[in-house]
């Protein structure tokens, strides 16, 4: 049953808890076609769980998932690898890889059991290496990156998989101001579907069409930045006080107060 | 192109394998080895050398320089699919103690008097058995392998290692010279001059067979490499093929260290070279271990053969001279340790 307007994402009424411990209650959230959505919320508040359980390394314990109309336990890890790609904060890697071999791992969800390497592999990871902007570091080695151009390699394994939507971690943690912007414009260029976990409110807010804030695993608030990023929703999520002014296309700029941390 | 490496690469084995059978305490001239060759596979005719010759090429170098060349292949296959299993270039079936625990079934069998058992069967078997024991032991002191860090995996494997090489040798030491027993230098550093052409046809089949099966998973090794989450979001789950590797590599270790005894070191070495030279996509490594692996091996067992003018040198004693150097340059670079 496909709805009028198609979902790149929907999640329904997810929970997930770990042992007795619930990180996350009753989510529902959604990206639409071709959509940038961000996810915000303090440390601890279940932002990277809940990534987690769309990119299926945890299993939701109730509410379902589903991408482009699928429910994702109905399809395989490998053709939901086809579909959406992660650009995660796993990148420690004990071997030696040179990038060219890391972006063309990307491919795998495309390959056959034994691996052979089409045409068309090396087409997708041409244009990822292209994409990520990272063309002249191909016959480096991995490991000996800076952490900046590892991400944007990360990010080239992830489009080399030709994927529907994208997920994002954090991707922009240590990088400094140019790479972070570079990485957010990479992604909005795409033109697919995107789903963020931030950390910077007001990157979020440039980039986003619509947040979720997610508060102790449960959702705080929905909506357009300019709509929800509040003083009063930011102090009530992360204990801080600021004031919100009108950047840009009426996009909020968020400035921090100096007062203590209200408890 | 990689057929032209694949080819090259065979050639190479090929003409290792004439100059290892022509070497020994007796050296018999690379003319006469290939016209024996050609003797022996109907291309020419008549006694181009003499029996004794012969004997010594027929019957006792050319099944060991296979063995040599199996137990190399196979040896390093383990360490390759070892290191991408817990995604640390420091496994290896002798440093993570599965040898140790392949030789204790091993010896338990033979003690039990099982060495006729299923035509021969018996004595592997236990091997594997012993090498599954190993490894379950040293993944659950290590802990979880997901978060097993170098340290704990490298140190969990030699308490393993010396537990069951101490049992190991005292069940040598209790069954006096048992029936097929072997000496306890055997268990401990190897030998390959026990070869006879009925003993290497296991090994040679169980490694073939190996290389076959994993040639067919590269995939699956590459995004081991990434580690778990990595994988997953590539459409791979890890955690049925990681038992199945696992077991795979106890069988093939097993089976190995039942011919041929425990070396170290083999499955540090060639991987770690090979990946210098080709990186780390399995797509090129697998096939440039096996190679190497083999040639490297029976070379070794050359120099074993030749160095003393009083006998053989345990091959276990040339591949730590060669393996603890890069096991120590592996463990004290900062990426070694990991994590």
């Amino acid at each position: 049953m496909k709805g009028v307007f198609m979902q790149d994402l929907e999640v329904k009424k997810l929970s997930f808890s770990l042992g007795k411990t619930e990180i996350l209650q009753d989510i529902s959230l959604s990206v639409k076609r071709g959509e940038f959505v961000g996810i915000i919320g303090p440390n601890g508040s279940g932002k990277s769980t809940l990534l987690k359980n769309v990119y299926r390394v945890l299993q939701p314990q109730a509410g379902e998932i589903s991408v482009f109309g699928r429910h994702l336990q109905d399809i395989s890890l490998s053709e939901s690898a086809r579909l959406l790609a992660v650009m995660g904060q796993f990148h420690k890697v004990n071997f030696d890889f040179t990038v060219e071999d890391m972006v063309m791992m990307g491919r795998i969800p495309h390959q056959g059991t034994s691996g052979r390497i089409s045409r068309q592999d090396r087409l997708a990871v041409e244009r990822a290496l292209v994409q990520a902007g990272v063309v002249e570091l191909a016959k480096r080695r991995f490991a000996s990156l800076s952490g900046g151009e590892q991400q944007r390699v990360v990010l080239a394994r992830a489009l080399a998989q030709e994927p529907r939507l994208l997920l994002l971690d954090e991707p922009t943690n240590h990088l400094d101001i140019r790479y972070q912007i570079q990485i957010m414009e990479i992604a909005t260029g795409l033109g697919i579907g995107v789903l963020a976990v931030l950390h910077d409110l007001n990157l979020a807010a440039m980039y986003c069409q619509r947040l979720y804030v997610l508060k102790a695993g449960r959702l705080a608030a929905a909506g357009r930045p300019a709509e929800i990023l509040t003083p009063t929703l930011i102090h009530d999520v992360y204990g801080v006080h600021c004031e919100v002014l009108s950047g840009r296309e009426g996009r909020p700029v968020i400035v921090y107060g100096r007062e203590k941390m209200a408890v | 192109m990689p057929l032209v490496y694949l080819t090259a690469g065979l050639v190479s084995i090929f003409f290792t394998i004439l100059f290892a059978i022509s070497v020994g305490v007796v050296d018999i001239p690379l003319a006469e080895v290939i016209a024996s060759l050609g003797e022996h596979s109907g291309l020419s005719e008549g006694m181009a050398i003499s029996q004794a010759h012969r004997d010594i090429l027929w019957e006792l170098r050319l099944p060991r320089v296979l063995l040599a060349g199996f137990a190399g292949a196979g040896l390093s296959l383990c360490g390759m699919v070892m290191q991408a299993l817990v995604q640390n270039p420091l496994a290896e079936p002798y440093i993570l103690g599965v040898a140790s625990g392949a030789s204790l079934g091993a010896v338990a069998v033979i003690l039990l008097g099982g060495t006729a058992f299923l035509a021969g069967i018996g004595v592997p078997l236990g091997a594997f058995i012993g090498a599954v024991a190993a490894t379950g032991f040293v993944l659950a002191l290590a802990g979880k392998e997901r978060s097993a860090s170098a340290v704990r995996l490298i140190l969990a494997g030699a308490v393993v290692s010396a537990l069951f090489s101490a049992l190991a040798n005292l069940v040598v030491y209790l069954a006096n010279d048992a029936e097929g027993m072997r000496s306890a230098a055997f268990w401990t550093m190897g030998s390959l001059a026990g070869a006879r052409w009925d003993t290497i046809w296991l090994p040679g089949a169980a490694v073939l067979a190996g290389a076959v099966f994993f040639a067919l998973r590269l995939r699956e090794l590459n995004a081991m490499l990434l580690g778990e989450e990595t994988a997953v979001t590539l459409g791979v789950d890890l955690l049925g093929a990681r038992r199945r590797y696992l077991a795979l590599i106890a069988l093939l270790t097993g089976i190995i260290v039942s011919v041929c005894g425990i070396f170290g070191f083999v499955g540090l070495i060639i991987p770690h070279a090979v990946r210098a030279v080709v990186g780390a996509d399995h797509r090129r490594v697998l096939p440039g271990v096996l190679i190497v692996g083999a040639i490297f091996l029976i070379l070794a067992d050359v120099l074993c053969r030749v160095l003393l003018p009083s006998g053989d040198l345990p091959i276990g004693i040339l591949t730590a001279l060669v393996g603890a150097p890069i096991f120590m340059r592996l463990l004290f670079r900062a990426e070694g340790l990991g994590r």
